[in-house]
C-alpha cells in the first residue's frame, strides 16, 4: 500500500491545506466537478453494457457519484456564503475548471472487465483519500459528515466492482486489477510530464513573446490606429478561393 | 454532388452530409459523445453522417470546413500583438491552442477520412452562418444578419442572399470586426453573473426579466454607436483579448460592482439578488436596442421584406422578437441550430450552391436530421429492469400519455430522428403540463435540476397558438424552431402559470402538424382534457449532460430523475419503485 502509506505521511499537508477556508472552498468544488463528471461517466457505462445487471450497478453508482457532488458543490456554495472568498481571484470571473471523472477513462469501447477493474482501485484510492479528508476537518462538522456519507457509499462501489469483476472474468480479475493500478500510475506519470512540458513551453513562449515580439507589436498598434471603427465593407468573400485557409 | 461539412474545435462540434443539394444528416458530436458542447474534432458525428447515408468517405466530392482556419490565427496574434505587453499572460495559452491542432486542419480531416487535400475546402466563418440561415429558409430573397462571439475576424455581418435556378448567391456586404463583438459583451456579462462563458447565455436571457434595464447608461459606456450605425466596444472595461481567464476588467467591476461567484444562489428577494437581475436586464435591453437598429438599416437599405438571423446571437428570442416588431421586416427565419453547429451545414450548403454552383433546392422545414430512435432498445432494457413496459399502436399512446399529462404526470418523449441544434423540438422532449407554478418548480428542482428562476418554454399546435400567445405577424413562423418570445394572453397566464414567465411571456414553439405529427396529435388529446392544448416542452436531458440521443440514453436519464413515464416509438415504460440495493457479495 505504498500509495497509501505516502497518503497517511501527507497528513500534516492534508492539513495545511484544508485549514485555508479559499483552498477548502476550491478543494470541495473541484470534487463535486470531479465526482460529477464521474458520474456521467459511469452513466454512460451502464448505457452501454450488454449485461443488464451491470447497468443496474453502474447507475446506482452513478446516482451515488452525481449525489456526492450535488453535496460538495452545496457544501461549497454555503461556505463561500459564511466565509467570502479573500480574493476575486478565486474564481477570477470564469468558471471553475472542470475535472475529468474517471482520469478520462474512454467509456465507449471498453469492456466491462476493464472498467470494473478500473473503478475498483479508483474508488479504493478515493476511499483513503476521503478517510485523510475527514480527519482534518474537525472544526467542520458538515464537511465531516459529507466524507462520511460519501465513505459509506464507497464501500458499496468497491465491494460490487470487485465481486462483478470477478464473476465476469473469474480467471483473469487479479490480472485486470494489477493493470488498473499500473494505468493509474501510468496516467499520473502523464499528467505530470504534460505539465512539466507545459510550464517549459509557457516558458518559451513567454521568452518570445517578449523577445521577438516587440517590433511587430509596435507595427501592429500603428495599423489598428488606422482603422475605424464601426462597419467595414467586406472586398469579397474568397468565394474564388475555396481551398485557401487564409 | 455529396458534400460533408465539418464544424469544429470552438464549441459546438458537429458534422452535416448534403446530398445532392439537400441535407440528408446532421448532427452535434455531444450528442454522441455524451460530452456536452463537445468541441473536439467531430469523428462520431462524421462517422453517423456517412454510415447513415450508406456512404464512405471515398463517396464524398467535397469537405467543408466552417471557417478559414488560418485567417483565425492572423487574427490571434495580431490580437496578442495590439495588446503587447498586457496580453503575455493569454499568448503561451492562445499560441499553444492554435498550433497543437486548430491550424492543421486540413491534415487532420485528410488523414481522419482519407480523402485528398484538394477536396477539402473553407468558407469563411460568417458565410456559414450567413448560409445556415438563409439557405435552409423558405425565403428566396431576404436581408442577412449573423451575430457573434467571432469568427476570423468578423463578429457581425449583413448582407442579403438570393435564391433562383442557377443564381442562387450569398453577398455579405459590410463586417463589424473583432474586438468589437455583441456575443463578446453577452459573453463578459454572462460571466460577471457567474455562469458559464458559452454555455449560459440563455441563463441571462432568462434572468433579465425578473430585473428591470436600470444600468443601461453604465452599459452604454461599455458599448458605443458609430455614426455608419455599427458600434464599438470600451476595450478599458474588457480582459478578453489580454488575459484567458478573465473578460472583464476592474474598471468593468468599479462600474457594475462585485461579480456574482457561481454557486452563489440568485435570490430575488435580497438587493444583490435584484441587481445582478437588472444587470442581465439591462445588457439584455442594450443588446436589442443594437440588434434592432441594425436590422432597421439593413431593412431600409434593401427594401426586403424577409430577414434572415444567423450566429449564436440569434439564439437570444427575446430579441428577435424584437427585431421582428421593430426593424420593418415582415418575415424574420432563425434555423434549429444558428450557432456553431450549425456552420457544418451551412458550409457544405454555401460550397453546393456557391462554389460549385450547383442548382438550388429546397431544403425540407424541419430540425429533424440527427439518429432515429430505436424502440426495441427500450423495451428490452426497461424489460431487462423489471420496469413496467407496454408496447401500444399510436392512437392508443397518444391518448394514454395525454392522460398520464393531464394527471400531472412527466413524460420523456423521445420520437424518430433527432433534431439538430439545441432546442428540444418535439422528438427529444420532456412534457409536462403547463398549467401550475408547482409543475414548474418540481422540473427545475427534481428533473432538470437548475436555477429556480429558469423558465420552461410551450408548444401549442400552429392553428391555436394565436389563441394563447399574443402572436405578431409573422410570429408564428418565429416560434416554428422556438425563436421568438412572445407575451401570453393575460387571460391565459394563470392557467398557463409552469410556462408563463416572470415577465408575462414564453419561448413558444408554434407546431405544425406535418413536423411532428405524433406530438401534434398528443396535444389536441391533451387540449381534449384540460381545455389548453399547450404543452411545457424542455430538452430531454438534465443539467450539464447534452440531450438524448439513443433510446438507452433517455431511460438513463428516466431513472436517475423524477420523469414518471418514458416513450420512445410506441414504447411506454413506467417507472417502477427502486429495487434494494444489491451487492452481489
Amino acid at each position: 500500500m505504498p500509495a497509501a502509506y505516502l497518503d497517511r505521511m501527507m497528513k500534516p499537508l492534508h492539513r495545511w491545506v484544508w485549514a485555508d477556508p479559499d483552498r477548502r472552498v476550491r478543494k470541495l468544488l473541484m470534487f463535486a466537478e470531479v465526482e460529477t463528471d464521474g458520474g456521467r461517466d459511469i452513466v454512460r457505462a451502464a448505457e452501454i453494457t450488454p449485461d443488464p445487471l451491470l447497468r443496474r450497478l453502474y447507475l446506482e453508482h452513478a446516482i451515488d457519484e452525481l449525489r456526492h457532488g450535488d453535496l460538495f458543490r452545496d457544501r461549497g456554495a454555503a461556505l463561500i456564503q459564511t466565509h467570502p472568498a479573500r480574493s476575486g481571484g478565486l474564481f477570477g470571473g470564469t468558471p471553475l475548471p472542470g475535472g475529468h471523472g474517471l482520469d478520462d477513462l474512454a467509456i465507449d469501447g471498453e469492456p466491462d472487465y476493464r472498467l470494473l477493474a478500473f473503478l475498483h482501485v479508483a474508488e479504493k484510492s478515493a476511499a483513503g483519500r476521503f478517510e485523510i479528508y475527514r480527519d482534518v476537518v474537525p472544526d467542520d462538522p458538515s464537511t465531516k459528515e459529507i466524507f462520511e456519507q460519501i465513505l459509506r457509499d464507497e464501500v458499496f462501489h468497491m465491494n460490487y466492482t470487485y465481486t462483478q469483476l470477478v464473476r465476469i472474468a473469474p480467471r483473469t480479475y487479479r490480472r485486470h486489477v494489477w493493470r488498473a493500478r499500473a494505468s493509474r500510475l501510468w496516467n499520473r506519470y502523464l499528467r505530470v510530464a504534460a505539465g512539466i512540458t507545459s510550464v517549459l513551453g509557457a516558458t518559451m513562449l513567454t521568452l518570445m513573446y517578449f523577445v521577438l515580439l516587440p517590433p511587430f507589436a509596435w507595427l501592429a498598434k500603428r495599423a489598428e490606429r488606422r482603422e475605424g471603427a464601426g462597419w467595414r465593407a467586406i472586398s469579397g468573400d474568397r468565394r474564388d478561393a475555396p481551398s485557401s485557409q487564409y | 454532388m455529396k458534400i460533408l461539412g465539418i464544424s469544429a474545435h470552438y464549441h459546438d462540434s458537429a458534422a452535416a452530409l448534403v446530398v445532392d443539394g439537400v441535407p440528408v444528416s446532421a448532427v452535434q458530436e455531444e450528442r454522441l459523445s455524451r460530452h456536452k458542447n463537445d468541441a473536439g474534432f467531430p469523428s462520431n458525428a462524421i462517422e453517423w453522417c456517412l454510415t447513415n447515408a450508406g456512404l464512405e468517405a471515398d463517396d464524398l466530392d467535397a469537405v467543408v470546413f466552417y471557417e478559414r482556419s488560418m485567417l483565425k490565427f492572423e487574427r490571434i496574434l495580431t490580437s496578442a500583438l495590439r495588446t503587447f505587453p498586457y496580453s503575455w499572460r493569454s499568448f503561451p495559452h492562445a499560441i499553444k491552442n492554435s498550433l497543437g491542432e486548430k491550424v492543421w486542419v486540413r491534415g487532420i480531416i485528410s488523414s481522419y477520412l482519407g480523402v485528398p487535400r484538394k477536396k477539402i475546402l473553407f468558407t469563411a466563418h460568417h458565410a456559414s452562418h450567413a448560409a445556415a440561415a438563409f439557405l435552409t429558409s423558405p425565403s428566396r430573397r431576404a436581408a442577412i444578419l449573423t451575430a457573434d462571439g467571432v469568427g476570423e475576424w468578423a463578429t457581425v455581418t449583413a448582407g442579403h442572399g438570393t435564391r433562383a435556378p442557377g443564381a442562387t448567391d450569398i453577398t455579405l456586404l459590410r463586417e463589424i470586426r473583432y474586438p468589437h463583438s455583441l456575443g463578446m459583451l453577452y459573453s463578459t456579462f454572462t460571466a460577471y453573473l457567474g455562469f458559464a462563458v458559452n454555455e449560459d447565455e440563455y441563463k441571462v436571457m432568462g434572468l433579465a426579466a425578473y430585473g428591470r434595464p436600470t444600468m443601461v447608461e453604465q452599459v452604454r459606456k461599455l458599448i458605443r454607436r458609430t455614426p455608419d450605425g455599427g458600434f464599438a466596444l470600451a476595450p478599458e472595461y474588457f480582459e478578453y483579448e489580454t488575459t484567458a481567464s478573465r473578460s472583464y476588467s476592474s474598471r468593468f467591476e468599479d462600474l457594475f460592482g462585485s461579480p456574482r461567484t457561481p454557486f452563489e444562489p440568485i435570490d430575488m428577494e435580497t438587493t444583490e439578488g435584484r441587481r445582478f437581475a437588472d444587470c442581465a436586464a439591462s445588457v439584455q435591453r442594450v443588446l436589442e436596442d443594437t440588434l434592432v437598429e441594425m436590422a432597421r438599416a439593413l431593412h431600409d437599405e434593401t427594401g426586403l421584406p424577409d430577414l434572415c438571423l444567423g450566429g449564436g446571437v440569434a439564439l437570444n428570442g427575446v430579441a428577435n422578437a424584437r427585431i421582428l416588431a421593430e426593424s420593418g421586416f415582415q418575415r424574420v427565419f432563425v434555423p434549429p441550430a444558428p450557432g456553431d453547429a450549425g456552420c457544418a451545414l451551412g458550409a457544405a450548403l454555401y460550397a453546393d450552391r456557391i462554389y460549385f454552383k450547383n442548382p438550388d433546392r429546397d431544403i425540407p422545414d424541419h430540425p429533424f436530421w440527427g439518429p432515429a430512435v430505436d424502440a426495441r432498445e427500450l423495451a428490452k432494457a426497461a424489460t431487462e429492469d423489471g420496469q413496467t413496459v407496454q408496447e401500444l399502436d399510436d392512437a392508443r399512446l397518444v391518448e394514454r400519455i395525454a392522460d398520464d399529462l393531464a394527471a400531472g404526470r412527466v413524460v420523456g418523449w423521445m420520437d424518430g430522428a433527432s433534431e439538430f441544434g439545441p432546442r428540444a423540438l418535439g422528438h427529444r422532449s420532456i412534457l409536462a403540463s403547463p398549467q401550475s407554478r408547482e409543475m414548474r418548480d418540481r422540473l427545475n428542482r427534481d428533473i432538470k435540476r437548475r436555477e429556480e428562476f429558469r423558465p420552461f418554454a410551450p408548444v401549442t399546435p400552429l392553428e391555436t397558438a394565436d389563441r394563447y400567445f399574443e402572436l405578431p405577424s409573422g410570429g408564428a413562423r418565429l416560434g416554428r424552431f422556438m425563436s421568438g418570445v412572445f407575451p401570453v394572453r393575460p387571460e391565459y397566464r394563470s392557467a398557463l402559470g409552469a410556462i408563463t414567465h416572470v415577465d408575462g411571456s414564453a419561448r413558444v414553439q408554434t407546431l405544425d402538424q406535418a413536423m411532428a405529427p405524433r406530438l401534434h396529435a398528443l396535444l389536441v388529446a391533451f387540449g381534449k382534457r384540460t381545455g389548453l392544448p399547450v404543452l411545457l416542452n424542455t430538452s430531454f436531458n438534465v443539467a450539464g449532460e447534452p440531450i438524448v440521443n439513443r433510446a438507452l440514453e433517455g431511460y438513463s436519464t428516466f431513472r436517475r430523475c423524477g420523469i414518471d413515464a418514458l416513450v420512445a416509438g410506441g414504447v411506454v415504460v413506467t417507472k417502477a419503485a427502486a429495487p434494494p440495493r444489491e451487492v452481489a457479495s
